[in-house]
């Protein structure tokens, strides 16, 4: 993406305009309410971001690493930038981005762990492809940074196809970070994601998946937990385009001090997708006297076969709970502690992979050592 | 499967049996077609208002050309042309009445046929009625007893002229002039529509009744009604809609604000009617309303319930200021859209002050090709400690392709306050059909059955002699919805 | 009574029942065994009419009338009565809102006149007692939280009030403890009469104790395989299914 590529011109050019006709998402924006991007960060600001740093960590002989800034083979030309453009910041990581990472994994083929370590600032573009039965676990880390990091990842899984994406956001008061990632699930293929979102100046994860294969699945869940004047916001949006298809969300989220936590999430079920199943748990407690948290579950239904719910709540730690653990002799502010982090760990214990799972709880209990 | 395959297709039917379609031929007065500073002057005068009447009117007429029709809302029609349309329009010759006696017999035949007895039956019933037709309230029942308990209720044309210092101090501070499009559209230019003061301590000794008719063609219904009850009063307020089947479709934008003050309680149900439209989607009510609550004082209580089957399009959040202290705001809604009926209604609680209580019970209804959206906003302010919330959200889908969507915001400021919400998708079960019929009773008996059970919660609200019509008004809504 | 003769039916595209003949005269009592998936529950579905179960071949005639054209409403109101394996819930339905709307659209489809809320209540109240459900029971919704015996009652409450010429029991042992299959029984038992048939559809022997029947019929891979006096059910329970069908093979 550094050098001519006239294969990708129209697409970028595409991306350029949209980006200039949306202009930077703003809180007057449906979508975009509760994140204020405008707010933190300018359009020439946006414009003339440098290009992020990654770097691959894990074996590899099983998966083709492209890096983006150089050659890119055919068969990431062939459907590279192809999945339409979900929102303007996503526009402007794929106008402004020089470069990125494509991965491969073909058919049958089971890969990871792979880590994929984010540095420094500016736009980037992630590209992968899990062929036929093929599967992989992927680590996404963003370090903490200044100013805008702005990925924009694009996932397709083919038949059967497997990936747990597990990402995770460190506290980074000074970063304005938003990744947007689009998967298309295909027949029987499964999109396992975890986000953990520790908050920044302004922080977005902004997921679409579209199940547009019979039997295909997706999990997502996520936690956050939150200090000082940190914002983190995950937006996912599940469209069940087919019959049977199944997604289950669950999201977990705590805000002390001053600062914001946010879930948006929409499911919608086309006509004709019948069979869908679909169930979304978003939960917050606010510790702070000034924190906030918002959410926004959604549900969009065409069809009427369908079993769809969703619950959501807001509030303190259960009383009783709090009273029984008090009377059985803990003290209060390790009753609360302990409660705390019940709360959040049912959201971790999605993440299937144990080693990752106990090293997405370390940072949990590193985040909640500083707000509770 | 067959029989739901079947469902949609027989819904399409009740378009047809919309049976308050027909229209009453009765001379006409009207303002000049279309919107400008002389239709509020016209409609102002011939309202015979003061000046500072006039003056509001006028200061919303100018905000009002400022302003866009919001499209935030899940409902989609083709631009309204605000000048090809009628702001005003009243039945000829209507002076003062004193008694029933006076109104036009023909008036009174539509009331008849609309089922709203009037006369004695309203006496055995033990509700006052006010009666809005087109632009105008026709005649007000049981002043007299109303008076003596020292409730006011009169059309609110009368309020400006007779009590202009209860007008003066309520009027637009629960919905502002400015508070959005449609409802500065009715500050500019609202023609009738309903004044209720309870005073202090008492407790309304009658149901309170308005009912509502769009008659005239081309026209638009900008009724604005002003609850108040004073401290430690309580009042229950009912109001019904109709309208006649025309091809075309007519703007109706209300406005109603209630105020609440300290240990007072109104309850407001609404049975909305409004033409929906044909089959095809031809016609029907474009049904914009903003009512909102205001729980002025501590411990004051406002609870809506609303019954909407009408109208071809619904854009309606009926809402709650818990402002007071204790306070406690309820929202109870069936929404039942069909056809190529769109809604999009729901409510916001505004929780502002300590141990504020809001709850939320919504029952949507699609069938057809319609599409049902919930939307509503709990929100929690910072020094609202201690605020409840409980949202039950159930959406029903009778057919294939039709849409049901659900769309809460839940902002929470304060660490104390609890917001639950729960939301469920469903269709009538294949299995509780064939229940039904294995033991007797016809499908669309059966249909009518299972959604009553899935709305109950919501008609228990209602009050008695209501929420027996309500029952079969869902009954109708669906009638033909299976075969 | 009940004459079926060479049933095919089709569920989903595929044949449950193929060639099943059944004849069963009022007054008597029949009862129809049969492992699981061997078409019990189809016989009773198709019975009654429901959508789905398609009749490809072979006839059902009704007191002489050719069923497999009517409604399951037309059916009920001409005294079919189906008891249900698993009564489905309806929430937001009162119970005795139910009954009544039932009972009164079998009323109407036989050009008998209403019975208003009261006397539905009374009529209701009097069979109620004989099966020791409780008013509380008959002013919650449909079924909605009822323990599985309760379930059961109230579908043989409903058989006595709607008083049907051919009733069918689908595994109304099913879910029951022996105190609650004692008292269901002896409701259907009290409903045995000379102008009544009974088709008694069942898993087990168990339930064949208390409601003793005066015919046996196996089924088996979509027909009737063997038949019998109750005896047979005995010997059923004693050499079990598999035997039974290779001796008949």
């Amino acid at each position: 993406m550094n050098a001519a590529m006239p294969w990708l011109d129209a697409r970028r050019a595409e991306a350029l305009e949209s980006f200039r006709l949306k202009g930077v998402p703003h809180r007057r924006i449906e979508e975009w309410k509760y994140s204020d991007v405008r707010s933190v960060i300018g359009a020439e600001e946006i414009a003339a971001a440098d290009t992020a740093k990654w770097q691959i960590e894990g074996e590899t002989a099983d998966v083709d690493v492209v890096d983006l800034s150089g050659e890119i083979p055919q068969w990431a030309r062939d459907r590279f930038a192809m999945l339409g453009l979900h929102n303007a910041m996503e526009s402007a990581s794929l106008a402004f981005a020089k470069g990125g990472i494509a991965m491969r994994v073909t058919g049958n083929k089971a890969a990871g762990p792979l880590r994929l370590n984010w540095s420094g600032h500016g736009h980037a573009r992630v590209f992968i492809v899990l062929e036929e039965g093929a599967s992989l676990t992927l680590v996404e880390k963003h370090a903490k940074a200044r100013g805008l990091r702005n990925i924009g990842t694009e996932i397709l899984l083919a038949n059967n196809a497997q990936l747990s994406h597990i990402a995770v956001a460190e506290k980074s008061d000074e970063a304005v970070g938003v990744e947007t990632i689009t998967v298309k699930v295909g027949p029987d293929a499964r999109y396992n994601a975890h986000f953990a979102n520790f908050g920044a100046r302004l922080s977005r994860f902004d997921i679409t998946v579209t199940l547009e294969g019979e039997g295909s699945e997706a999990r997502l869940s996520g936690v956050s937990a939150l200090g000082g004047g940190t914002h983190a916001d995950v937006t996912t949006h599940i469209i069940h385009a087919v019959s049977h298809t199944q997604s289950v969300q669950l999201f977990k989220k705590v805000a002390a001090g001053k600062s914001r936590a946010i879930y948006q999430g929409q499911i919608t079920v086309r006509e004709g997708a019948n069979g869908s199943d679909s169930r979304q748990t978003a939960k917050g407690i606010l510790l702070g006297e000034r924190a906030e948290i918002d959410l926004k579950p959604e549900l969009e239904i065409y069809a009427d076969d369908v079993k769809c719910a969703h619950g959501a709540a807001v509030g303190d730690l259960e009383a009783e709970q709090l009273f029984y653990l008090r009377a059985r002799g803990v003290p209060e502010a390790e009753a609360r502690n302990l409660l705390i982090r019940a709360f959040l760990e049912e959201a971790v214990l999605e993440i299937p992979e144990e080693a990752i799972r106990a090293e997405v709880w370390r940072e949990v209990e590193a985040a909640l050592e500083h707000l509770v | 499967m067959a029989i739901l395959q079947e469902t949609k297709d027989k819904v399409a039917a009740i378009g047809e049996k919309y049976k308050y379609g027909f229209v009453t031929d009765i001379e006409m007065e009207r303002a000049p077609r279309g919107l400008d500073e002389n239709t509020v002057r016209y409609i102002s005068a011939k309202k015979d208002e003061p000046e500072w009447m006039l003056d509001w009117r006028l200061g919303a007429f100018r905000r009002w050309r400022e302003m866009s029709e919001p499209t935030w809302a899940r409902v989609h029609y083709p631009k309204i042309d605000y000048q090809n349309a009628y702001y005003y329009a009243a039945p000829k010759n209507t002076p003062k009445k004193q008694s029933l006696d006076e109104v036009d017999p023909k008036l009174l035949e539509t009331y008849k046929k609309l089922g709203i007895p009037l006369h004695e039956q309203m006496a055995l019933a033990g509700v006052a009625v006010d009666a809005v037709f087109d632009s105008v309230s026709v005649a007000t029942t049981f002043k007299e007893k109303l008076n003596e308990a020292g409730v006011i209720f009169c059309p609110i044309s009368e309020a400006i002229r007779d009590y202009p210092d209860l007008v003066k101090k309520y009027l637009g501070t629960v919905v502002p002039v400015t508070d959005n499009f449609f409802a500065t559209l009715n500050s500019a230019v609202f023609s009738d529509g309903t004044f209720v003061y309870v005073p202090k301590g008492v407790r309304c000794p009658m149901e309170l009744s308005t009912y509502f008719r769009i008659n005239a063609s081309e026209t638009g219904q900008f009724e604005r009604t002003l609850i108040i009850a004073d401290e430690g009063s309580y009042v229950s307020y009912l109001e019904g809609c109709t309208a006649p089947k025309r091809d075309e479709n007519q703007l109706h934008a209300a406005v109603v604000e209630l105020i609440a003050l300290d240990d007072a309680e109104i309850k407001y149900s609404t049975v909305q009617n409004w033409y929906p439209g044909d089959e095809n989607g031809l016609g029907g009510i474009y049904n914009f309303v903003t009512k909102r609550g205001d729980c002025r004082g501590h411990r004051s209580k406002i609870s809506w319930t609303q019954v909407e089957t009408g109208s071809a399009i619904t854009w309606k959040y009926p809402s709650c200021i818990l402002r007071g202290d204790e306070t406690v705001g309820e929202f109870y809604s069936i929404a039942i859209a069909n056809n190529f009926q769109q809604a999009d209604t729901g409510t916001k609680m505004i929780h502002l002050g300590k141990n504020t209580r809001s709850r939320i019970i919504s029952k949507g209804i699609s069938a057809g090709k319609a599409q049902n959206t919930y939307r509503g906003l709990v929100s929690v302010h910072p020094k609202a400690a201690n605020a409840r919330n409980y949202t039950q959200c159930d959406s029903l889908l009778i057919g294939r392709k039709c849409g049901a969507h659900t769309v809460p915001y839940i902002e929470s400021r304060n660490s104390s306050a609890k917001i639950e919400h729960e939301a469920t998708t469903s269709k009538i079960a294949d299995d509780q059909l064939f229940y039904c019929t294995q033991r007797g009773i016809g499908e669309e008996e059966a249909v009518a059955l299972i959604v009553n059970g899935f709305c109950k919660e919501v008609l228990q609200q209602l009050p008695m002699e209501f929420a027996v019509e309500a029952q079969k008004l869902v009954g109708i809504s669906l009638e033909g919805s299976v075969g | 009574m009940l004459e079926i003769k060479d049933l095919h039916v089709t569920v989903d595209g595929k044949e449950i029942l193929k060639g099943l003949n059944l004849s069963i005269k009022a007054g008597e009592v029949h009862a129809v065994m049969g492992p699981n998936g061997s078409g019990k529950s189809t016989l009773s579905f198709t019975l009654a009419g429901r959508a789905g179960y398609d009749v490809t071949k072979g006839s059902i005639l009704y007191r002489g009338e050719d069923l497999t054209a009517l409604a399951p409403e037309e059916r009920a109101a001409k005294g079919i009565f189906l008891a249900m394996q698993y009564p489905v819930e309806i929430p937001g339905v009162t119970t005795l809102t139910f009954l009544k709307a039932s009972l009164n659209a079998q009323r109407r489809a036989r050009g008998e006149s209403e019975l208003d809320a009261m006397s539905v209540l009374k009529l209701v109240r009097e069979k109620a007692k004989l099966l020791n459900i409780p008013e509380e029971m008959l002013r919650r919704a449909l079924n909605v939280g009822f323990s599985g015996g309760e379930k059961k009652r109230l579908e043989t409450l409903q058989m006595a009030l709607f008083e049907p010429a051919l009733a069918i029991l689908d595994e109304t042992d099913s879910g029951l403890d022996i105190d609650a299959l004692k008292l269901v029984a002896e409701g259907v038992n009290a409903m045995r009469s000379p102008d009544r048939a009974m088709l008694v559809i069942t898993h087990y022997q168990r339930l064949l104790n208390y409601i003793v029947p005066d015919r046996v019929h196996v089924l088996a891979g979509g027909r009737i395989v063997a038949e019998g006096g109750k005896e047979l059910a005995h010997e059923l329970e004693a050499k079990g299914y598999a035997q039974i069908i290779k001796d008949a093979a």
